[in-house]
């Protein structure tokens, strides 16, 4: 009856998601948009050509971020999966979790403020495996709290099944466990990605402005007032996470609640 | 269980206590003659801390000096963000945990910080009459012999001389305010275009009126006197309190830093800004950023002159590498580069009589200014730079007595 | 040898999940203790005195909380509403992908975006001016680094309601929740009684938990504030770095004060929520 409101109000959604996406395209395609100029007095790839071949390159933060993200994705996903299973079958495990909890709740800037006399300390200060063992650390509870619905009672049964009729350790991680986990490994791997992709205040003190990441990058050229800068390193670093949930969308929810 | 988290935390502990005595080295470099230096400084990788919040400044950096030192030195010079409290921060960070070799080598830094390095030995030299290009600067000059009413004693470089300058739309504002008594009836006049940034450039430009209230240009000079400060500073105060409802957004906030001081100017919202390097308006007009009815004019009681500096920190582990830095920043090369009016427009440190005729008669003819002030028009209104904790007190103050009233 | 691998995972968990914490937590406590800290001259309790007299972290405190209360609010409120709405549509193709593409968006491109799009010289206040609307950048409104937090709380429920909506979405299928709302409805229930007493009901319990994690979560946010907030009073997050790291080098303990209060009361908050106290504690 009243419904016939709804598609409109559906394609203003839509049009409201893809705004944001349109947008920083195009503000990165854009110099000289003096107020209150509706049009800019350059529309056209001059900004990705200069700032792709600069010194102060995006293409390197690019590929640090890459790095850095890929390899607190990986440490985290593997290192979370077998050591909650610990945690959890764990006759405190009630308590382990609440303590798992604290640091991921903590925001992370404040964190890595509190933390970065025993950075300095163990020489983790300013470069690059510095800021991916910080990103592990506020990552790994993400990656604990997640697998823990994961150990219930019916995934022991299977693993003690296993080990009843014969298997070994191994085959019960390689036969039974990892194929039963596997989309969970996958979505734990990639909200880990994105945990790190996205991650400013930590990377900021732990790197203190040497290792620079998207993220670092965007806040100098807000700093700069560089708005089409700004803009083009906010396309580096939405399109890739976009990429990634198109093949992964369908395993992001799953087991969340 | 127990016994694997003991052996880590011994292990640890080890970890922290290690550092190495590399001082003597270090001793060793200052009495060095400097081909001996340069020759330690090829090939190694230098990290440079310096404040980026201005296009300029990291074009000059990112595609003139990084890629020139590479190629005439073999120097990889990496440089990463950070000013003031940034690089106060790491040192004494690094300071708590006894690390000898530090992240960052060479810093850029102004009186306040210089200060607080000194403060906490954070500093290494003195270095700069080891430098050959140091012989073009005029160390007699006390505007660069003397940062913020403290003797330099070539403990830092000076990299480039500037004054403040105020800046103003002339379409817009016809006669601006040339001392506190004008600003009153401006701000009246044109609600909402004035204001304070909460920065380095704010305080500046508070020290000023600081100054005006003291009576006179000298007002401040000499040695931090608490006294003074708080009667000066409550008049201050009382002032941008009474007045603050005309400022911009009726001085309820004011911008964190002067970057976004300057898009106010840029989109109309302010008419009047101030800042260092004679109000840096040149490259703002020449961007298209700035209209070009934008002009710089002097503060009636003066406004501050400094050179700002570059210093090598204490625990650098690359110490002639940064020399070599610091000595190629200060060339006749670098630093006729650094003044184009078209480029970076930063006034040479250098003494242009003392140069060899031929770099005399390249700096004559470099690019002019066509919209900005110069610092030779200023000259007349320029003010020291007062001690600095008038500036930390400000910082605190201003905060605390303005922005959270 | 069986009992070894628990053991390692174990000690593993101290190290990763417990010990950093640990000692960021105590650090932070000597700090503001002054017993720690180069220019700090020993124990004190000068630095807590003058957080508590000052009164700024808990105006900063009380500021966030209602910033993440009121962004909590729209943003679950209208999760809820969209996933009651638009339930059907949105289980379709092409649809479930545009749902889930704000997630790809960080926190800082939520600031830097809003920013480009309220301040007074942007995109809106171009719109307003090219159709008449206002002669010039000051007439725009004050949205963002506003007194009100528009700009900062906009930036949250855009980060926050698409996330809830997908959620919601996940709880409607994984509860069946279309089941148990026929169900009722052929037991005589009409459709507001449906909502009100089966579909919302069952969304918020299930949500529960997270809602609160993203009240926290809000609450510690860094980027966003910083980019459109105000510079008094600030998040606290904000507050707690720049007092640490200020100009001030006799003054950065007050911010460690800060940075343990926070951390005491976040830490307060997990064990009320997931502590097991009573058997029913813990829904």
């Amino acid at each position: 009856m009243k419904r016939y409101w709804k598609p409109f109000f559906l394609s203003f959604l839509v049009l409201l998601v893809l705004f944001p996406f349109t947008y920083m395209v195009l503000l990165s395609l854009m110099s000289g948009w003096q107020f209150p100029d509706f049009l800019p007095s350059y529309f056209g790839f001059k900004n990705w050509a200069t700032i792709m071949t600069s010194e102060g390159g995006l293409l390197q933060s690019f590929v640090i971020s890459v790095i850095i993200s890929l390899s607190v994705a990986i440490v985290t996903t593997i290192s979370g999966f077998f050591i909650s299973r610990v945690v959890y079958y764990h006759p405190k495990s009630k308590v382990l979790n609440v303590l798992a909890y604290f640091p991921y709740i903590l925001a992370p800037v404040v964190f890595a403020a509190c933390l970065s006399f025993f950075f300095i300390k163990l020489g983790l200060f300013g470069n690059v495996t510095g800021v991916v063992v910080a990103q592990f650390l506020i990552a790994f509870p993400y990656a604990l709290i997640f697998f823990s619905s994961f150990w219930n009672q019916k995934m022991k049964s299977y693993a003690d099944l296993t080990a009843t009729l014969g298997g070994s350790r191994l085959q019960t991680y390689t036969k039974v466990l990892l194929p039963m986990a596997k989309s969970m490994l996958l979505v734990c791997f990639f909200q880990t990605f994105l945990i790190s992709w996205f991650e400013y205040g930590l990377t900021s003190i732990i790197g203190i402005g040497k290792v620079q990441t998207l993220t670092i990058k965007v806040f100098l050229f807000i700093k700069e007032a560089n708005y089409y800068y700004g803009a083009l390193s906010c396309c580096l670093l939405i399109f890739p996470p976009v990429v990634l949930l198109y093949f992964n969308k369908r395993y992001v929810f799953k087991k969340m609640v | 269980m127990y016994k694997s988290l003991a052996i880590f935390l011994i292990g640890f502990l080890l970890i922290a206590c290690n550092g190495d005595a590399k001082k003597a080295d270090d001793e060793q470099l200052r009495k060095e003659p400097w081909e001996q230096i340069s020759i330690k400084a090829t090939g190694t990788t230098v990290n440079f801390m310096m404040w980026q919040g201005s296009p300029v400044i990291n074009n000059y950096m990112n595609n003139y000096v990084v890629p020139t030192v590479k190629k005439k030195y073999n120097i990889d010079l990496r440089i990463s963000g950070g000013q003031g409290p940034e690089i106060v921060q790491l040192v004494m960070g690094e300071k708590q945990a006894n690390v000898r070799n530090g992240q960052v080598d060479m810093v850029w830094i102004n009186g306040e910080t210089f200060f607080q390095l000194r403060k906490i030995d954070g500093l290494w030299g003195p270095f700069v009459k080891q430098l050959p290009n140091a012989k073009f600067i005029d160390f007699n000059d006390t505007f660069i012999n003397t940062d913020f009413q403290q003797p330099v004693n070539y403990m830092e470089c000076p990299w480039s001389i500037n004054q403040f300058a105020m800046v103003y739309n002339s379409v817009k504002v016809p006669a601006p305010p040339k001392n506190l008594r004008e600003l009153e009836a401006y701000v009246r006049e044109y609600p909402g275009t004035f204001t304070i940034s909460n920065d380095f450039t704010g305080m500046t430009m508070l020290k000023s009126f600081l100054a005006e209230l003291a009576e006179g240009p000298k007002g401040l000079d000499g040695p931090f006197d608490e006294k003074k400060y708080k009667t000066l500073s409550k008049a201050l105060w009382d002032f941008i309190n009474s007045n603050k409802m005309y400022f911009w957004k009726e001085g309820e906030t004011f911008p964190k830093e002067q970057s976004k001081m300057n898009q106010l100017f840029a989109t109309g919202e302010l008419h009047i800004v101030y800042g260092f390097n004679e109000g840096g308006i040149e490259d703002k007009v020449l961007s298209g950023l700035y209209p070009k009815s934008t002009k710089g004019y002097p503060w009636e009681n003066g406004t501050i002159k400094n050179a700002n500096y570059l210093g090598i920190l204490d625990n650098a582990s690359q110490k002639a590498g940064a020399m070599q830095v610091i000595d190629f920043l200060i060339s006749p090369e670098a630093q006729l580069e650094k003044s184009r009016a078209d480029g970076m427009d930063a006034n040479t440190v250098l003494k242009v009589s003392k140069l060899p005729v031929e770099w005399q008669k390249k700096f004559k003819s470099a690019p002019k200014r066509n919209y900005g002030i110069t610092m030779e028009e200023l000259e007349p209104y320029a003010m020291e730079e007062p001690a600095p904790e008038y500036m930390i007190r400000l910082y605190e103050d201003f905060r605390t007595k303005v922005i959270e009233k | 040898m069986k009992n070894r691998i628990p053991h390692i995972g174990l000690v593993l968990f101290v190290l990763i999940g417990i010990l950093p914490f640990a000692l960021a937590f105590i650090y932070a406590l000597l700090y503001s203790f002054g017993v720690v800290g180069v220019v700090n001259t020993g124990f004190t309790f000068k630095f807590w005195l003058a957080v508590l007299q000052s009164g700024e972290f808990f105006k900063s405190l009380i500021y966030s909380a209602l910033i993440a209360f009121v962004s909590m609010a729209a943003s679950v409120g209208g999760a809820l509403w969209i996933t009651i709405q638009f339930r059907q549509n949105l289980e379709k193709k092409f649809l479930s992908f545009i749902a889930y593409l704000p997630l790809a968006i960080p926190g800082v491109v939520t600031g830097f975006f809003i920013f480009q799009l309220l301040s007074k010289s942007g995109f809106f206040a171009r719109i307003s001016y090219a159709f008449g609307w206002i002669r010039e950048a000051t007439d725009f409104p004050d949205l963002v680094n506003d007194t009100f937090a528009l700009g900062i709380n906009l930036a949250f429920i855009t980060m926050v309601l698409p996330f809830f909506v997908l959620l919601f979405l996940n709880v409607f299928k994984n509860e069946r929740l279309d089941e148990l709302s026929i169900l009722a409805q052929s037991l005589g229930a009409n459709p507001r009684q449906v909502v009100q007493r089966i579909q919302l009901p069952i969304l918020l319990k299930k949500a529960r938990i997270l809602i609160v994690l993203y009240f926290i979560f809000l609450l510690g946010s860094y980027e966003v504030p910083l980019i459109l907030g105000q510079e008094s009073p600030q998040m606290l997050s904000v507050l707690i770095i720049r007092e640490i790291k200020q100009y001030d080098l006799d003054k950065i303990s007050e911010g460690y004060v800060a940075a343990v209060l926070y951390t005491i009361i976040v830490s307060a908050t997990v064990l009320f929520l997931f502590l097991p106290k009573r058997k029913n504690a813990l829904i």
